[in-house]
């Protein structure tokens, strides 16, 4: 059938009812019983065409069952006017065709129903079994969707006119079922009429149909009587034996969906064994799963929105009952896709989270389910089901939003094992991104392990992956910040448990390879940092355990950060031995200190080439060494000479200009009477200078005279003058400081003073107007005339 | 002649599944309600009679099924409609933002002739679930939406109290009524009976 015909046959059909309607309401207005039924069975001849299509069929069918309506009210007319329903079916006899006299004795037949003249069991009765003359699908299926819908409001439905006694309700049911039976038995015919090759084209004009069908579940549904008790020993098991019975697929599958959309929860609840059981008596084409899993999916969502029916859960055992039922059908499925079999123990799993979610062992018990279906298919590559997984795992994640819920879930590393690498160190993230976004705290190593081996892809290669060359590098990045911002989320405030828990982390992190540990050992340290400052108070250890004194940490951590300079990540390890060092100051362990300071310096004399390095390394190694407080006069001698030594042969002129002016401050500490050397302070700003001169001789000679480069360097000194100056150094006269502001003013010549010089200007003469602090006496050291 | 000829008129009940669509017909229909959800399938409808000052109206009601996939044979009956009752769930945003879809859905497919003027009633139901707490959709936000689509009547209610259900419908039978005639009455250019004969051709016989 060409669409373009299928539109053409139903416009001349349509226009044929509308022609034949006019006549009939004309008639009806006249009061001419007659030529009413004529016309309406020639309206209603139209709709015996084989031509159309169901969608097509049925606007035909609207438009003439609309018409149909004010023939209904005419009949009533005629009743109530004493016309009997024998004559009226005698008179419905002429009609030439049986289809327009059964839709018209239809109409008549509902009418009598309302009028009480006879009995409505025998009336409906007769109805449903004429309407077996129509064998044709298509039609029968309308002509009884038509007996359906005129007989609706008269059947003891909620609340109608008709709302008898016990036997009544029966009576209407038995119709219902029965009407329900005769339309389910025409459109199964469907499937075997017509040539093979036009299967396709069927099976899509009976997915069209089928809500024809299901419609009478509806009714049953909204039936007045049909309570529990009723559905449970009649509709249900004659729904169902319908269903079993008719050995079709497409019927099978779209009238169980109907059943549990149809009917309340409650009933399903206490029908589940009847319903669960008709499951494997489906052809084994019936996709049951989705049949399961919309039961499920209901049934979920009736736990979550009533409380108060909880109780039935547990009282009817649907937990075993669904656990029960998707095992037979997996096991009866031998085919079953690896995808499919999860997405049922998902639905379950949800259920459970729903119905149970206090029952972590019902939970594992769905994870164990699971992972002895997967056992049988071996490890998954396809992406379908490895998504269906990770929707698995992440459902209890995000139920109990804590991943220490998780970790006593002992089949969950388990389906983790299934998964592809990709996916596996995918769903590691995801456990990582619960814990830090739920603030969730890791507290005892038990948990550390547990909750490393589900991260474990991410912690270190797999088995036999030995070529890291396919990672991509942005991915690798993510993936270990991951893990970076985890560790500090792995917290005890009992420092034997932290202690405990840091050497478990370290453990695990080992195992990284060279491209993991500059990532994650930093974090580890400034853990240990962390706990170290908190069991501050040195060596009187309350707790009697050894690991637990901040010496064993401390160790430790040397032995740690080591591991750094086997991978080349020398900077690094320079960085964290220093802050190893000032953590050892604050403990008063001067040894320990000491040998942070000298593995520093070795690596810095050792591993550290590149000039840029060299700068950064030293000024942390100068500005923490400044801060030291625990060394004697030697160790800190020794330290400081190195240092100074070091800064002296920087590549570049300027860069060494400045770290021996910053040297100077080695030699003035606040906190110390005795660490307060102004002359070696003096020495150095000096010896600064004196590269400074250099420096600036060479730009002289190479650029010309009107250069400002180095005059910046100049400027720095000045400042730095002005620091010892108001802290007090003896040895910063105010000669000097002239003497460096002549040379400033010599040297940037021409060209206009710089904002470093300008504001540097304008602070000294703001202290010199300094009421108090002493700073005015101290800067008027300074003959200010020597500036403009 | 005309005068024996009852109004009928055709409304139908449109929105998200679970707000309450068949609730409210068999309230109104039949001062029934259950709190159970039953899922609709197809379409079909219940008449009921109005009384609207002395004229006696049949209202038809169709009640449709929310969930796509229970409307297998498509929405030919939205034909000939007067009045469409759009309904949503204050509880639930998502049935207060699909009313659009409802809306412009309703009209590409009844195709009626005037459709700017085609009489829309809107319901917002369940306003007695757990006092009025729950609620997220309020009658502001609603009103204004009625406003913007040419000030569609607004009423609240609850299914299973009764609240406003009688009004709603009352107004919705005012205003299908007032809702021109959709099509022509037909009128034939020739009298002829028989022409509708040729059409048939069968190959059963019924």
């Amino acid at each position: 059938m060409i669409a373009d015909d299928d539109e053409k046959w139903l416009a001349a059909a349509t226009s044929a009812v509308k022609q034949n309607a006019f006549y009939m309401q004309r008639a009806i207005d006249s009061n001419n019983l007659k030529d009413a039924l004529k016309f309406s069975a020639q309206m209603l001849g139209e709709l015996r065409t084989s031509k159309l299509s169901p969608h097509k069929y049925y606007e035909l069918y609207i438009r003439a069952s609309d018409e149909l309506r004010s023939s209904e009210m005419f009949f009533r007319d005629e009743t109530a006017r004493g016309c009997s329903i024998s004559e009226l079916y005698e008179l419905v006899q002429h009609a030439g065709n049986i289809l327009p006299r059964l839709y018209l004795l239809c109409t008549i037949g509902s009418v009598y129903i309302k009028s009480k003249d006879v009995t409505a069991k025998d009336i409906l009765k007769d109805l449903v079994e004429m309407c077996r003359a129509v064998q044709h699908p298509l039609r029968g299926l309308f002509l009884r969707s038509y007996l359906a819908q005129v007989t609706r409001d008269k059947l003891p439905s909620i609340g109608s006119e008709l709302d008898g006694d016990a036997e009544t309700r029966m009576d209407a049911l038995e119709f219902v079922l029965q009407n329900f039976t005769e339309m389910n038995k025409l459109w199964v015919r469907m499937q075997h009429q017509g040539p093979a090759r036009e299967k396709e084209k069927r099976e899509k004009e009976r997915n069209e149909l089928r809500d024809l069908v299901g419609k009478n579940l509806h009714i049953l549904g909204q039936l007045e009587g049909v309570d529990l008790v009723v559905y449970r020993d009649t509709v249900l098991p004659r729904i169902l034996e319908q269903v079993v019975n008719c050995k079709d697929e497409l019927a099978q599958c779209y009238l169980m969906d109907c059943i549990i959309q149809v009917f309340p929860d409650d009933f399903h609840l206490q029908t589940l064994d009847v319903l669960l059981g008709a499951c494997p008596q489906l052809q084994p084409s019936v996709d049951i799963k989705t049949v399961l899993s919309g039961l499920m999916e209901r049934l979920s969502n009736y736990a979550a929105s009533s409380v108060e029916a909880l109780p039935n859960f547990l009282q009817v055992d649907a937990f075993s009952k669904l656990n029960d039922a998707i095992g037979k059908v997996v096991e009866a499925q031998v085919d079953l896709s690896a995808s499919a079999s999860v997405t049922l123990y998902l639905f379950l799993l949800k259920f459970t989270l729903h119905v149970h979610s206090d029952r972590l062992d019902y939970v594992d018990q769905v994870l164990g389910s699971c992972v002895s279906q997967l056992s049988a298919t071996g490890k998954l590559c396809d992406d379908k089901a490895s998504k269906q997984i990770v929707a698995f795992l992440s459902a209890p994640l995000e139920k109990y939003n804590d991943v220490v819920t998780i970790l006593k879930l002992t089949n969950y590393p388990r389906v983790m094992e299934y998964l592809d690498h990709d996916t596996n160190k995918a769903m590691a993230i995801i456990i990582i991104q619960s814990i830090l976004k739920n603030d969730t705290r890791i507290a005892t190593a038990d948990e550390v392990d547990a909750l490393f081996e589900l991260i474990k892809g991410l912690i270190k290669d797999f088995d036999g992956l030995t070529d890291n060359d396919e990672v991509d590098e942005e991915d690798f990045q993510e993936e270990q910040n991951s893990v970076a911002r985890l560790v500090h989320f792995l917290y005890n405030d009992d420092p034997e448990e932290m202690s405990k828990i840091i050497f478990r982390v370290r453990k695990h992190i080992l195992t990284g390879g060279p491209k993991r540990l500059p990532l994650t050992i930093p974090p580890l340290v400034f853990s240990a940092l962390k706990l170290i400052r908190r069991l501050r108070g040195g060596d009187e250890n309350p707790f009697g355990d050894d690991t637990s004194t901040p010496q064993k940490i401390l160790q430790l951590l040397t032995e740690t950060v080591e591991v750094l300079s086997d991978v080349s990540a020398s900077e690094l390890a320079l960085r964290l031995y220093l802050q190893c060092a000032q953590a050892a100051n604050d403990c008063e362990l001067e040894t320990v200190a000491y040998e942070f300071f000298t593995k520093a310096y070795l690596l810095y004399e050792e591993e550290i080439s590149d000039s840029k390095a060299q700068v950064t390394a030293l000024r942390l190694i100068i500005g923490t060494l400044q801060r030291m407080r625990v060394f004697n006069v030697e160790n800190r001698d020794i330290l400081t000479q190195k240092a100074t030594g070091y800064s002296a042969k920087l590549l570049k002129k300027p860069d060494q200009c400045r770290a021996v002016y910053e040297c100077a401050h080695l030699y003035w500490v606040e906190e110390g009477e005795n660490l307060k050397d102004g002359e070696r302070v003096v020495l150095c700003l000096k010896r600064a200078q004196k590269i400074a001169d250099a420096v600036q001789k060479m730009t002289n000679a190479s650029r010309g005279a009107s250069s400002t480069g180095s005059v910046s360097l100049y400027v720095e000194l000045l400042n730095k003058y002005l620091y010892f100056l108001e802290k007090g150094n003896p040895q910063v006269t105010g000669e000097t400081i002239q003497g460096l502001a002549e040379l400033i003013k010599i040297e940037k010549g021409e060209s206009g003073a710089g904002s470093f010089i300008t504001s540097t200007l304008r602070y000294m003469e703001f202290q010199r107007q300094q009421e108090d602090g002493g700073m005015n006496e101290k800067y008027q050291k300074i003959k200010m005339e020597w500036f403009e | 002649m005309s005068s024996r000829r009852r109004v009928l008129l055709k409304v139908i009940i449109l929105g998200d599944s679970g707000v309450g669509k068949t609730s409210l017909m068999n309230q109104f229909v039949n001062r029934k309600f259950s709190n159970q959800y039953k899922a609709t399938i197809g379409a079909d409808f219940l008449t009921k009679e109005v009384q609207i000052d002395d004229r006696i109206f049949t209202l038809q009601i169709w009640d449709t099924a929310g969930q796509e996939r229970f409307q297998s044979l498509g929405v030919a009956f939205y034909r000939g409609a007067d009045c469409c009752v759009l309904v949503n769930d204050v509880n639930v945003m998502k049935s207060f933002e699909n009313l659009n879809n409802w809306r412009e859905e309703f009209l590409i497919q009844a195709s009626p002739s005037d459709p700017e003027n085609f009489p829309f009633v809107l319901l917002g139901n369940k306003t007695d679930v757990d006092g009025g707490k729950s609620r997220v959709v309020s009658e502001k936000k609603a009103k204004a939406w009625c406003a913007s689509k040419g000030n569609i009547p607004y009423f609240e209610t609850s299914a299973k109290e009764g609240f406003n259900v009688d009004a709603a419908f009352e107004c919705i039978t005012k205003n299908a009524f007032k809702n021109e005639p959709e099509e022509e009455p037909y009128m034939p250019d020739t009298i002829d009976v028989a022409r509708g004969q040729q059409q048939r051709s069968t190959g059963c016989e019924c």
